[in-house]
This record gives structure tokens, C-alpha cells and sequence, in this order.
């Protein structure tokens, strides 16, 4: 047993219909911070199912510690953490009960789970919760209680499916903070799906990016974000009406052109070159933008870019 | 099977206890609904058994069943809820990420459900008592009326967890329980199957294995160790537990192992 993931040309097909990850492979080392992204509906949470042995795969092969996920799930389960998005508490027992629950499904006597729960609650600063319903806790403390029960059996892997979703800032920073310390002092392997791009750009070793159930880019915040090799040209109109306008006249100009609402992005693979020829165009049309910027790309850029609907691309 | 299945079990028939005992609305309305079947039916019904079909038997001992019966549906359909309130938290899925017994997952709730059917209706035996019954076949009556109301509970929590883990939501699965209407009162409930009138009535009465139930409790309320009543009573209870234990099985496996 070791804290690597390996997984190689995993495909699963519901029902012989819909085929929702088609033949990805990846690696992620032991210890290693690891974060999965892509739009809803890319095959990103079937993945993380069949990683934690919810889902069963059609086909390839999946090892998670060095265990076969096909083949022996249940030592696949001692060894992992799993904190999913849609999982709940059961709202009738108490912090302290669940904790002592899980720990005694993990095997530890009642003495020991007795314990581990003090440890734990202490942990995720619970303890003066711990003897109330869980349902009578805010969605951060049973955020929190979950996370903590997570981590009972001290897992190798924690898998993170958007474990700071819908979060106050202040819950926010309580869970990074413990997520980061059993990365960096316990060398935990942590497998993470978040919708906050910053947050993997900060905390994360490596990144693939999952589209349409095949992964369209791997690597650091930094390799990706050159690899891009793009600029982003970003202007902001008056009003939605510029805007639209705006991205009519200068579709065609940049590799990708994206609006929201008063905001148009334009590609292009050297921002400054363009700027002159970008300027006529909204000269001629008469639009004048209220703020005009050139930046090198962030990793919302290369999200962005990777999982643009190719159809849309120029 | 791996070895810490009985111990898997016992910590998941003891979160369930804790629930029903947290949340005495599951087993209070209830109780309360299969009295109010005896005190009611007792109280506005009994002069029937003046009639000759009811050959001399005193109508509480008749209706009894009824009570006992309609209280071990619910207690049995408690199990059903309990795992439909965990699929619908996300719950069941972290219990799934254990590497307890997934068999384990599924009894828990079904050995509460029985205890709680058991306590019931021992309750209502009390009460029953004190509103005079008399059991022809003695304190082994007792048992066998015991046993008879597990084996009925054990087929309808096969029946609600099936439903439960296929529909995977609270409203299929209550609508589910409506089964409770036709199988208590398609059946001799009131009357004995000689006064029954209608023909339909009459044909939904043999066909339903409530009807089978009630004969066999009654034997033993009112005419003692009679064998055919009884073994025909075990037999369908059997019958019912195989094919509903059956379905719940292979719809707990499906939920278990997602394809």
C-alpha cells in the first residue's frame, strides 16, 4: 500500500448509451497535491466514483495505493479518505456518535474510537458541539464533521470532491488549512475536484483538466498557463448592447473569443500585436471599450481555452 | 463474508435503535393507529359476534389480529424510510465508503424494524389483556402469535426495502406502502369469510395472505393448538419472506454495487 493513483485508459458507459469518460489516463504520485477540473458534466465526478469504489468501471485499469479497484475494493476503502460533495450526516446523531461510528466500521475498538472522536473533534475545533444532533449544525460544521470523519482511519489518499462548495470564507480557510497541513506534514496524497480555479492554482502540485470524458490538459498551474501560449485581451463595453456588437465585429480576430455579459476576452497567441488592428476594427464600428487590458493568461484562461466547445473556436 | 459481519451489523442495528428511540413520531402514530383499530372496531363491532358464524367467539379475540398486524406494516416499513432517509442525505453512500459489510448496511435497519415490531406488539397484547382477552392456546400462544408477527414483519421489510432501494426516493417508497390497504382490509378483517357478501370481496379474501395470517392468529386466540390454521399461516409467511427477501437482496446488491 502506498498513497500513488495510477489510472490508465479508464472508460465507463452507462448502460451501453452514454459514455462518460472515455479512456483517460493519469498519474498521480504519493504525497503528491493533485486536482481534477473540469465543467460540470465531464465525466470529473463518474471518475472520482470509480477511483473510490462507488462506481465500477467498464473498462481499464485503475490502481488506487497500488490496490486494483476492480479486484479487492474493500482494502481500496481502508486506505482511503473520502470526502464527497453529496454525501451526508445522518441529522439524529451526534458529532461525537458519528465519528465513533465510522471509527468502529474502520475497526478500532469502542475505547479507540472513543478517543479518536476526542482527537478529531479537536481537530476541526468541534468539541464543544460534539454532543448536539448534527442536524442542528451550520452547513461549515458539518462540513467540518464530515472532514473529520473522513479521517478517521488516518487514510493515505483523501479524495476531495469540492469540499469548500457553498462555504463562508471563514470555514474556507479552516478546511485549506488542515487539508494543506496533511498534505505537507503528513504527506498525505490528495486527489481534489474544486470549481475554484484559484484554489488549485494555489495549492496544487499538478492539474489535469477533464473535458467530454477525456483529458484535454495535464500539468503545473505555471506549464499550463504557458503552454496556452496565449494572451487575453480583455475589454469592457458600457453596455451589453457594445458588448455584443464587440463580439461580432471582432470574431475572427484571436484564436477564441468568449463574452459575459459586458465583458469580451479575445485569444491570441500575441496580445500586443493584435492590439492595433483590434483598435481599427472598434474604431470603424465606433466602440469605444471603457477598459481595455493585455494580460498573460490565469488558469481561468486555460480552463476557459481547454474546454471551449470546438465548434466555437475560430 | 468477511469476519467483522456480525460486528458490522450489531453497529448498524444500533444507529437505527438510536433513530427510532430519537424520533418517537416513527413508532408513536403508529402504535396509535392499530389501538385505535382495536378500541374502535372492539367497541362499535362487537355486537356482531352475537351472530352464528362467529360460532360463540369473543370479538376482541377476533379483531385482535387486525390490531397487531396493521402495527408490525408499519414497524416493518420503518426499514424501507430508514434507508430511503439515507439514500436521499448521501448518507448510504458514505456508509458504501466503509469497508464494512454491505450486507450489514441493509440488516441494520431491518433487525430495528423488528424490535420495534416485537416491543409493539407485546404492548398491545398487554392492552389487549387488560380489555379482557383470553388466549385458548395459553402463554405458548403468546410465542407462537410472536413469531407469526415477525415472520409477517420480516416479509413486509423485504418488500419496503426492495422498493426502497430501487426508487431510491421518499415518495415511491411511501407510495409503495399503500399495499397496507388491500392486505389488511381485502381480507376477513371484520367478518368471518362465511359473512362476507360480496363475490369479489370474496375472491380478494383467498387470494390474500393476510387472510392466512388472521386464521392463524385466531386459532390460537380463540379454539387453541389447532394444526392446520397454523401450518398454513407458517407456510404462506415463508413463502412471503423467500420472494420478498429475494427482491430485496437483488435490489440491494444493484444499489450497492452501481453499475
Amino acid at each position: 500500500m502506498d498513497g500513488s493513483i495510477k489510472v490508465n485508459e479508464l472508460v465507463k458507459t452507462y448502460k451501453g448509451e452514454v459514455k462518460a469518460v472515455q479512456g483517460v489516463s493519469f498519474e498521480v504520485k504519493e504525497g503528491e497535491f493533485f486536482a481534477f477540473l473540469g465543467p460540470n458534466g465531464a465525466g470529473k465526478s463518474t471518475t472520482v466514483q470509480i477511483l473510490t469504489t462507488l462506481v465500477k468501471p467498464t473498462e481499464g485499469e485503475i490502481l488506487v495505493g497500488g490496490i486494483n479497484v476492480k479486484e479487492n475494493p474493500e482494502s481500496v476503502r481502508r486506505n482511503i479518505g473520502v470526502a464527497l460533495q453529496e454525501t451526508g450526516i445522518d441529522s439524529v446523531l451526534t458529532g461525537r456518535e458519528l465519528i465513533e461510528m465510522q471509527a468502529r466500521l474502520f475497526g478500532f475498538s469502542k475505547k479507540e474510537a472513543k478517543a479518536r472522536a476526542v482527537e478529531l473533534l479537536n481537530l476541526v475545533d468541534l468539541t464543544g458541539d460534539a454532543d448536539r444532533p448534527s442536524g442542528k449544525y451550520s452547513g461549515g460544521m458539518r462540513r467540518r464533521l464530515d472532514l473529520a470523519m473522513t479521517l478517521v482511519h488516518n487514510p493515505k489518499i483523501l479524495f476531495l470532491d469540492e469540499p469548500t462548495t457553498g462555504l463562508d470564507p471563514m470555514n474556507r480557510q479552516a478546511i485549506w488549512k488542515e487539508i494543506k497541513r496533511l498534505n505537507k506534514e503528513e504527506g498525505t496524497t490528495i486527489f481534489l475536484t474544486t470549481q475554484y480555479l484559484e484554489e488549485a492554482d494555489q495549492l496544487a502540485d499538478r492539474i489535469s483538466i477533464i473535458n467530454e470524458g477525456k483529458i484535454v490538459a495535464s500539468g503545473s498551474a505555471e506549464e499550463l498557463k504557458r503552454t496556452l501560449g496565449f494572451d487575453a485581451i480583455q475589454l469592457t463595453f458600457e453596455n451589453l448592447e457594445e458588448a455584443d456588437h464587440a463580439s461580432k465585429v471582432l470574431d475572427g480576430l484571436g484564436e477564441n473569443i468568449e463574452q459575459t455579459k459586458h465583458e469580451v476576452t479575445i485569444y491570441t497567441e500575441n496580445g500586443t500585436k493584435l492590439l492595433s488592428e483590434l483598435v481599427r476594427n472598434l474604431d470603424e464600428e465606433n466602440l469605444s471599450p471603457k477598459t481595455l487590458n493585455v494580460k498573460p493568461p490565469s488558469l481561468d484562461d486555460v480552463f476557459i481555452n481547454v474546454t471551449h466547445k470546438k465548434k466555437e473556436r475560430v | 463474508m468477511k469476519s467483522s459481519f456480525f460486528l458490522d451489523t450489531l453497529i448498524y442495528s444500533k444507529r437505527s435503535i438510536i433513530t427510532i428511540l430519537r424520533n418517537p413520531f416513527i413508532f408513536i402514530p403508529n402504535l396509535f393507529i392499530s389501538l385505535f383499530f382495536l378500541l374502535v372496531y372492539e367497541g362499535g363491532l362487537s355486537g356482531i359476534s352475537e351472530l352464528p358464524a362467529f360460532d360463540g367467539a369473543n370479538y376482541l379475540a377476533f379483531i385482535l389480529p387486525v390490531s397487531i398486524v396493521s402495527a408490525a406494516i408499519g414497524g416493518a416499513g420503518g426499514a424501507g424510510q430508514a434507508l430511503v432517509n439515507d439514500l436521499e442525505t448521501g448518507f448510504f453512500s458514505r456508509l458504501l465508503l466503509t469497508p464494512s459489510s454491505r450486507l450489514a448496511i441493509v440488516l441494520g435497519p431491518i433487525i430495528a424494524g423488528m424490535l420495534q415490531l416485537l416491543i409493539q406488539t407485546i404492548l398491545i397484547l398487554i392492552i389487549a389483556y387488560f380489555l379482557g382477552l383470553e388466549i385458548a392456546a395459553g402463554f405458548g400462544g403468546i410465542l407462537i402469535v410472536l413469531l407469526l408477527t415477525l415472520g409477517w414483519g420480516l416479509a413486509f421489510a423485504g418488500y419496503s426495502v426492495g422498493i426502497a432501494l430501487r426508487t431510491k426516493n421518499a415518495q415511491s417508497a411511501q407510495a409503495g406502502t399503500f399495499i397496507f390497504f388491500p392486505l389488511i382490509f381485502l381480507s376477513t378483517t371484520f367478518v368471518p369469510y362465511e359473512l362476507i357478501e360480496a363475490n369479489w370481496l370474496k375472491i380478494a379474501t383467498v387470494i390474500n395472505p393476510t387472510t392466512y395470517l388472521f386464521e392463524a392468529m385466531r386459532s390460537v386466540f380463540i379454539d387453541g393448538w389447532e394444526f392446520w390454521p397454523l401450518a398454513k399461516g407458517f407456510l404462506v409467511i415463508a413463502l412471503l419472506c423467500a420472494v420478498t427477501i429475494t427482491f430485496s437482496a437483488i435490489s440491494a446488491s444493484k444499489a450497492v454495487s452501481a453499475d
